[in-house]
């Protein structure tokens, strides 16, 4: 018995990272322009089947490959945030941040429905795929515990784009001028920062991060056009960490992974699919700054 | 804007009610099945829009106060007998204590925090629904029998149309009502700034949680509704995808203005028809054509097709509404006419 919830646990680790990597891609695109992007599934998902089409079609090797899938989402971020939500908020119509944020938010929806729409026209995805896996050969044991090597290679990607970002945000120049544009843009503005090309930074990152997701969930999954739906996952480990912390992305990862492991083996895999849910409802209720964050109010 | 009901809101209505009983003797079955469609959208729209464009709060829960509307008058009918009439106002009323108990903690959370709440409530609620097999008949989806009311029994969409645009007139009625009332010039200040709002003596807090009530309360009635033309309904049917059409909707034709709202539902519901019309590959695009239409229109109509053709019209005749042309060259959400 204490075997299996050993299992549970470490497999709970490695899907928790998957979610981790999609909560850090939302919670960039959070910090640096309070959006909350509605789109990271499918993004997720977009960055996926460009790992396929790189492999397959173009008959890339896997190192390129990623490079690649890197590079064109770094640009679908970054021209979405210039085309699209560049317009739209320069088109703000009242005073009210909160009601500002309705556009906003339907137009990331837009995106997610406009690529979900776009890959399945492909006749090519009609049928289920699966991406090869970044690492593959024997499993590793753990004592008892069996670890595919896919599974060791999401978890160290995880860990080291946490700890590159948390370097990024914190110490470099452009980390920095990320966190006074979402902070403050007007007066970001003032100081010489270029507020429009942050911005498309911080997308492109965003994007680059869920294609990065997508190419390592990719090969544990069943790639369907519906994939995205994992970012549900996401936006909760993202709140049980507080919503703008780094860290906070990936302990909350963890426990939401492990947590409904767990569940599903103490209740039944049908409560597995709505915990995630009832965690997002129970922490905002109960603890809205999540477990690492701090309640940031902003004023008029 | 405020105040008495303009006669020309009043004639629409009677347009609509008199509409709702000429046109079944005319058109045929399936145009009238579109008909109420259409209707039953309009109703979900509107309390939508109650709370997404008349107070500025992005809640996803909507959906969910549908299925219960649905699922709760199907129910009433199916095992207790309860007739239509007295089935949807408590179908309506659960819905408004549910939305009751999801305001109160969800509306002191903000922006990102409120729309993820309540669309974590909304797919516990479709959980809800898909698991309780031995009420809801769970994913297989349940098959009720027609609404009787009071010996008129609906069971084709010929008989539906009339009792459809009879509950319309009644929503658009109440709405009308309730945006010229003091609540519904609270919930714009409230949409326009929230801090002038409470130094200018509303209570935030409350008005907001009245507007959620009030708009699952519409959304238990478009539930209600619902039952009347159509006879089977399952979990998926009160999903996210479900509630994107709507908000599409919302979006394309006009937050915050009926007509608008009006307008959208109208040319979005209508929408897989044209495409069912055109080449079998284009049903494909469907989603496509959704994610489109909502990134377009988020671009260039902020105010929807609606605003878009209102601000049209005050440039073309500047010196008849000064004041309207001014407010839309500023770029000033006005409440709807």
């Amino acid at each position: 018995m204490s075997f299996l919830f050993l299992q549970a646990a470490a497999s709970g680790i490695v899907t928790g990272c998957v979610y981790a990597l999609v909560a850090l891609s939302l919670v960039i695109v959070y910090k640096s322009t309070d959006v909350v992007n509605f789109a990271g599934g499918e993004l997720l998902m977009l960055g996926g089947y460009l790992g396929l089409l790189a492999l397959i079609y173009f008959e890339l090797s896997y190192p390129v490959m990623v490079i690649a899938v890197i590079a064109a989402m770094y640009v679908v971020g970054a021209l979405f945030e210039r085309i699209t939500l560049g317009t739209v908020r320069g088109r703000r119509y009242s005073k009210n941040a909160e009601a500002d944020l309705v556009p906003v938010v339907v137009a990331t929806i837009g995106l997610g429905y406009l690529l979900k729409g776009a890959v399945r026209v492909v006749p090519y995805t009609e049928e289920v795929r699966r991406l090869p896996p970044l690492l593959s050969g024997p499993p590793i044991f753990v004592g008892d515990v069996i670890l595919q090597q896919q599974d060791v290679a999401i978890i160290a990607a995880t860990v080291v784009i946490m700890l590159a970002l948390t370097i990024f945000f914190g110490w470099t120049r452009i980390g920095k001028a990320l966190r006074a544009t979402s902070q403050n843009p007007r007066a970001a503005a003032l100081i010489g920062i270029p507020v429009k090309s942050m911005r498309m930074i911080a997308w492109g990152l965003a994007a680059s991060l869920a294609g990065i997701a997508g190419i390592l969930l990719s090969p544990k999954l069943l790639m369907t056009p519906d994939m995205g739906n994992v970012v549900m996952l996401a936006f909760a480990a993202a709140i049980i960490g507080g919503f703008s912390s780094l860290v906070g992305c990936v302990v909350g990862g963890v426990i939401l992974g492990v947590v409904q492991n767990f569940i599903g083996i103490l209740f039944s895999p049908q409560a597995m699919s709505v915990t995630p849910f009832f965690v997002i409802m129970l922490i905002l209720v109960l603890r809205p700054q999540g477990l690492f964050g701090e309640l940031a109010f902003k004023k008029v | 804007m405020y105040g008495d009901l303009s006669s020309r809101s009043f004639a629409g209505i009677l347009v609509l009610l008199a509409l709702g009983f000429l046109l079944p003797l005319v058109l045929p079955e399936y145009y009238l099945y579109l008909g109420n469609t259409l209707m039953m959208y309009a109703i979900l729209a509107l309390g939508l829009d109650l709370l997404l464009g008349w107070s500025g709060q992005f809640a996803f829960a909507h959906i969910a106060f549908f299925g219960i509307g649905i699922y709760t008058s199907a129910l009433l009918q199916m095992r207790l007998g309860v007739p239509f009439i007295i089935g949807v106002p408590i179908a309506a009323a659960l819905a408004g204590l549910v939305g009751l108990l999801i305001a109160i903690p969800s509306t002191r959370l903000r922006t990102v925090y409120l729309a993820l709440a309540t669309y974590a409530f909304a797919e516990c609620a479709q959980w809800v629904l898909r698991t309780w097999d031995s009420l809801t008949k769970g994913s297989d989806g349940l098959r009720f029998s027609p609404p009787d009311l009071l010996g008129y029994v609906v069971d084709t969409d010929r008989r539906a149309f009339p009792v459809m645009a009879i509950v319309l007139a009644l929503v658009l009625l109440s709405f009308l009502y309730l945006t010229r009332s003091k609540l519904g010039r609270a919930l714009c200040a409230i949409r326009d700034s929230e801090h002038v709002a409470a130094a200018c003596g509303i209570d935030v807090k409350r008005t907001k949680i009245v507007a959620f009530v009030l708009s699952a309360v519409y959304a238990g009635v478009a539930g209600g509704t619902y039952t009347l033309y159509q006879s089977f309904v399952t979990p998926d049917s009160v999903g996210l995808a479900q509630l994107i059409l709507v908000l599409t909707m919302v979006v394309v034709g006009g937050s915050g203005s009926i007509a608008g709202v009006l307008v959208g539902v109208v040319l979005i519901g209508l929408l897989p028809e044209f495409l069912r019309a055109a080449p079998r590959g284009l049903l494909v695009w469907q989603e496509f054509f959704y994610g489109l239409i909502l990134i377009l229109a988020t671009m260039f109509m902020p105010r929807g097709l609606w605003g878009f053709a209102e601000a049209l019209l005050a440039r073309a005749q500047p010196s008849t509404k000064p004041d309207t042309a001014a407010a839309s060259t500023a770029g000033v959400r006005q409440p709807a006419p």
